[in-house]
């Protein structure tokens, strides 16, 4: 626990002492309050957060990738993975460490971006519990978008291959869990199929979670899509000190 | 302190260790030396758990590296070749984190740190930016997080590359302050390293330990130095003469000459008496002039190229 905590606290300053996070920060937040603004106060005359949390998983699709490309691959390539692996923690806890560290800068990008539903509850009526549980679950939903990043980030010390190959495979899986992709799909493949399928989309958990429904299973489905990937991970670091 | 029993180490179809065995006391500092591609920084990544072996058998302080690979870590600073360090991070939040993440008690750390600054010479840079140093000062934090935690065991993987020769002296020194209060290994191409600062030495090749022992005693297993001497006399009968005196087929290269006086280079053969004595006396005996007597020293260099060289036409058939 407190290595993990070590970890994520080394990696936390990394991004703050670096242009990366601001650069990063403020293009994310300025893109998607650009496009949700939009829809939300110009398009339509409701307070809600509707056109915010439609803009965000697509946003997420392209930011994340690039947040976590560097997470492992930059290491590999300086060499300090080396050192990070000869420290005297385990390789679990390093995962952890990383996941968390870039978990609790998305957060915090999410914060800022609380202006806007603050902006809309003193102008009209805002539904507070459900604009919190959208953000919960946003939360949630990027962090399985991270544990995707960073998965690729360990298979190669080529930083836009591992962005690339994350933006694909979220890409997919965001397309697989797409309403309209699976109702053209229910036309011509078994229902059950389809339902297994699209059941590994974190998209489609999120369409549902985005209008403040957090069901329990919910989080046991992020809990598990974060914990396979994660594992994955830590699987690639542990294979390479095997094979040198 | 250090164990190490027939370890072995393959990259894919490569053997990289064909089983190598020593060990270690505590409070020695070993050389390993060898040509690059030999095993030396393997053999290290084994050692500090960065890779499993593929076989045979290493501990440290007791605790293998494998099964108690924590536990071996917690007890070894490390340097890998070409000092990996996170450039964007300050010199003192750098070795905070690496005096945390190796759990040195909070109450200690700030103690801790201290001492490693110190001991490095690092006290005018802590406020700066890793990435903003010179190669010699980025070289000194990186040691400095090496021995941060006080280990028991100091592994450098090539301390002292790339540095220029002042870099080099000040590197060493350190090494050597080190070496007064940590069982050491290092691995180097430079023999003046070696002869500086280590009190053993091990040779790898290709693999497998070639030669393992204090410098005397690599020293005594090399030819003897070749006896070099300045005569002023006539050439042909000086050669003639000296031809007489030695063991049949013992060299004699005449190496410089200038006005009447002769450089003479006489290959000693390992194992014989020492010759140096009558052959003063046979120039003096025929009234020619003795200028120069001198031996030539063995150095570590001879015998590591002997030995690195010796078995190179085997690696060209496998």
């Amino acid at each position: 626990m407190r290595e993990t905590f070590v970890v994520m606290r080394r990696e936390l300053v990394s991004y703050f002492v670096s242009p990366i996070a601001y650069v990063f920060g403020a293009l994310m937040l300025g893109v998607l309050l650009y496009y949700s603004t939009e829809v939300t106060l110009v398009q339509g005359a409701r307070a809600s957060l509707d056109g915010f949390f439609q803009w965000l998983p697509f946003l997420l699709l392209f930011f994340v990738p690039a947040l976590t490309m560097r997470l492992w691959a930059e290491e590999r390539k300086l060499g300090t993975l080396e050192l990070l692996m000869t420290f005297p923690v385990t390789i679990r806890q390093l995962v952890l460490g990383k996941f968390a560290a870039a978990v609790v800068y998305l957060a915090l990008l999410l914060v800022l971006t609380l202006g806007l539903p603050i902006t809309l509850g003193a102008y009209g009526k805002l539904d507070w519990p459900p604009v919190l549980g959208s953000y919960l679950a946003s939360l949630l939903f990027a962090s399985s978008f991270v544990a995707v990043g960073m998965f690729w980030s360990s298979l190669t010390r080529d930083q836009i291959i591992a962005m690339l190959a994350a933006m694909v495979s979220l890409f997919v899986l965001y397309q697989l869990g797409n309403p309209q992709n699976v109702e053209y799909a229910n036309e011509w493949m078994p229902a059950w199929l389809v339902d297994v399928v699209s059941s590994i989309s974190p998209h489609r958990y999120f369409v549902s979670i985005a209008r403040g429904v957090l069901d329990s299973s919910h989080l046991v489905y992020f809990l598990c899509f974060c914990g396979f990937f994660l594992h994955a991970n830590a699987l690639v670091l542990q294979a390479r000190r095997q094979r040198g | 302190m250090i164990e190490v029993d027939r370890l072995e180490k393959s990259y894919g179809l490569a053997r990289a260790l064909k089983g190598i065995s020593f060990t270690v006391q505590k409070g020695e500092v070993l050389g390993f030396l060898g040509p690059n591609g030999a095993g030396k920084s393997t053999t290290m990544k084994i050692l500090t758990g960065y890779l499993l072996p593929t076989d045979g058998r290493a501990s440290v302080a007791g605790h293998d590296v494998v099964a108690e690979s924590l536990q071996v870590r917690r007890r070894i600073g490390y340097l890998p070749e070409s000092t990996p360090l996170y450039g964007e991070m300050r010199v003192d939040d750098y070795l905070r984190f690496c005096a945390d993440i190796r759990g040195v008690p909070r109450g200690k750390r700030t103690a801790a740190i201290a001492r490693a600054v110190e001991l490095c010479g690092l006290s005018r840079v802590t406020g700066k930016n890793i990435v903003e140093l010179s190669k010699g000062f980025k070289q000194r934090v990186g040691l400095a997080q090496a021995i941060v935690h006080e280990p028991d065991v100091l592994i450098l993987d090539e301390p002292t590359s790339g540095l220029d020769p002042n870099q080099i002296v000040e590197v060493r020194k350190l090494i050597e302050k080190l070496g007064s209060e940590h069982t050491v290994i290092l691995s180097t191409h430079y023999l003046q390293e070696v002869e500086k600062s280590c009190t053993r030495v091990i040779i790898v090749n290709q693999g497998k330990i070639v030669a393992d022992g204090t410098q005397a005693s690599l020293l005594a297993q090399s030819p003897q130095g070749a006896l070099l001497l300045t005569v002023r006399g006539p050439e042909a009968s000086v050669l003639k003469q000296f031809h007489e005196l030695l063991p049949a087929g013992t060299p004699v290269v005449v190496t410089a000459r200038s006005g009447s006086s002769l450089d003479l280079r006489v290959e000693v053969p390992a194992g014989s008496v020492p010759i140096d004595e009558a052959l003063a006396r046979l120039v003096v005996k025929n009234g020619w002039d003795l200028l120069g007597l001198a031996r030539e020293r063995a150095s570590l260099e001879d015998v590591f190229r002997r030995l690195t060289l010796a078995s190179e036409p085997e690696a060209a058939h496998a």
